[in-house]
């Protein structure tokens, strides 16, 4: 055996495994994109950009993506605008800290599937234990059909998917400001600035690629993230909460359109390879400015 | 002192509207699994009786051994198969400069971004054509697959921490790079692979939507399904038995997650970026 082989046949298993899993998919989608195709996957003839042509004339799929940018800008930026100040919190010294710091990190140990379980039937307009709880609060009159309407479960479900992504981020921002040293404060505040000043001048200035970091990311697994709509609603009713990767599952396993659904998801590989990019492009950057 | 107890109150009062929504799905799993059946469906919080007799009963009831088991099997095989292949290439990565390294690094940051759900009418062709449809081998193989990158990418820097001395001693005294890796590397590098298993195998534990596309019929359902199933497309949904699975499902994983997950960004980000 080689000296120059050897690093080759240590990544040959790795890389069979993934390209395989991942490739020849990849390649099937491909070519259901590109075909015409019965409910059954039978290819019947090349059709070119046909597919994607009837489903950029689908109404739904045209509300499905707008509604994917408000998931993913919604979820991404409400994350981002929690995750700082706890962060912030809990990057000082405190009683019980580590508790705190264990108990914001939670819902990130718990499957999205059972997280949305559990909200669903948290839910519930008749028996849910949000309407009886907010009811003994009196802070509400009436129970709410949560879940009936888009207008409401909707926004609860990007609330959820806040809930979850806070504690990925929180912990992102607490290596970035475990990077910044305490002298620089000590020597800002000698010089005069202003707790208001400290923060926004040292803090944010060094946690900023942090944060883009963090934000890339997100956008990335909150672009791909299924369990959460799919579980609590289905993207119903009537379609209404539905995000690309819903309608993606709904128009490949329920509907049978198989060339839309494969149309769906080259659709999503390109929006994901640029995302990918973006990030390489700040993750090198950040790497350079520390060299 | 008494300046850190009033900041610990302050901090304390300002995380705690987020405590509250944290804990909040904890409390209605609890509660529901506890409540007699003919409370369930009535809105007070805390039950008459509480039961704990439910998590008895669920456990037939939902069929809950099945799917322990199935899960487990999965999420064991899946894990072993993904170590199996990315310890090597881990290894390769952090060890030896090659013509391909970076080509192979980009591989895997693609294969890292793109999640199961993009590639699923893809994935179901595969397995229909391997025959593999409700076989929960063929979530072994996909599972083990999709984290390749993430093991990789945290083995890989752990790895480089390792110092490069005691190898090279032992190829001084002429042992093969294969007797090194497995007499010097891999005895120092076992915390890396422990942490990078327990993640993958929380990773398989968990996940939804292959194990949804891919296994038909009930008795191979992995855990999520099965109290997904216990709850779609159903007229009477039996809440407590769902509630009592779902905390039954979730706390030992919690617990083991929130014990590690300071291990975990170091694999996500630096990893990343290096």
């Amino acid at each position: 055996m080689s000296r120059r082989a050897t690093p080759y046949i240590l990544i040959l298993p790795g890389f069979l495994l993934a390209a395989f899993i991942i490739l020849w998919p990849l390649k099937e989608i491909v070519q259901i994109a590109t075909h015409d195709v019965n409910r059954f996957g039978m290819l019947r003839g090349f059709s070119g950009l046909a597919n994607f042509d009837a489903l950029f004339g689908d109404a739904d799929f045209i509300a499905t993506i707008g509604r994917t940018a408000v998931w993913t800008l919604g979820v991404v930026i409400g994350t981002l605008v929690c995750s700082l100040p706890v962060a912030l919190i809990l990057n000082q010294d405190f009683h019980g800290r580590s508790l705190a710091r264990v108990i914001i990190m939670l819902p990130w140990a718990i499957s999205l599937t059972m997280t949305a379980i559990v909200w669903r039937w948290a839910l519930n307009g008749e028996s849910g234990m949000l309407n009886s709880g907010l009811m003994k609060l009196g802070l509400l009159g009436t129970n709410i059909q949560w879940l009936a309407a888009a207008s409401t479960a909707f926004p609860m479900q990007i609330a959820i998917g806040i809930l979850v992504s806070i504690p990925f981020t929180v912990t992102i921002f607490l290596g970035g400001l475990s990077s910044v040293p305490d002298e620089l404060y000590d020597a800002a505040a000698i010089e005069g600035a202003g707790a208001l000043a400290r923060f926004r001048y040292i803090t944010l200035a060094l946690v900023k690629p942090f944060i883009n970091i963090a934000f890339v990311l997100n956008a990335i697994y909150v672009f791909n993230s299924f369990p959460i709509i799919w579980v609590m609603t289905q993207g119903g009713p009537a379609n209404s909460t539905d995000i690309m990767v819903t309608y993606l599952y709904k128009l490949a396993f329920r509907w049978g359109k198989l060339g839309e659904a494969a149309a769906v998801s080259l659709l999503m590989f390109a929006l994901l390879l640029a995302f990918t990019l973006i990030y390489v492009h700040l993750a090198m950057r950040e790497r350079e400015a520390k060299a | 002192m008494r300046r850190k107890a009033l900041r610990s109150l302050v901090y304390w009062l300002l995380l705690a509207p987020l405590i509250v929504v944290i804990l909040f799905p904890f409390a209605v799993m609890f509660i529901t699994a506890i409540k007699p059946p003919d409370e369930v469906l009535s809105p007070n919080w805390w039950p008459t009786h509480p039961r704990l007799w439910n998590f008895v009963e669920m456990w037939s009831a939902t069929d809950f051994g099945n799917a322990i088991l199935n899960s487990l099997y999965v999420s064991v095989l899946a894990t072993l198969l993904a170590l199996l292949v990315s310890i090597p290439a881990a290894y390769a990565l952090s060890r030896y400069r090659f013509a391909a390294r970076g080509a192979f690094r980009q591989f895997l940051l693609v294969s890292q971004m793109l999640s199961p759900i993009i590639l699923v009418l893809g994935l179901f062709r595969l397995v229909v054509s391997l025959h593999l449809i409700d076989n929960v081998n063929s979530v072994v193989f996909v599972y083990a697959a999709f984290n390749i990158a993430f093991s990789v990418w945290m083995l890989q820097s752990y790895f480089s921490t390792i110092p490069l001395d005691l190898e090279e001693a032992a190829w001084m005294e002429g042992a093969s790079p294969l007797t090194t890796l497995l007499r010097v590397f891999l005895p120092l590098a076992t915390p890396a692979m422990v942490v990078t298993a327990i993640f993958t195998f929380i990773n398989a534990w968990n996940e939804f939507v292959i194990a949804l596309t891919m296994l038909r019929r009930q008795e191979s359902y992995t855990l999520p399904i099965q109290i997904f199933s216990l709850v779609a497309g159903r007229y009477t949904v039996e809440w407590h038995y769902v509630m009592g699975a779902a905390l039954v499902a979730t706390i030992p994983v919690a617990v083991v997650f929130a014990w590690l997950q300071r291990y975990l960004v170091r694999g996500l980000t630096i990893g990343a970026v290096k």
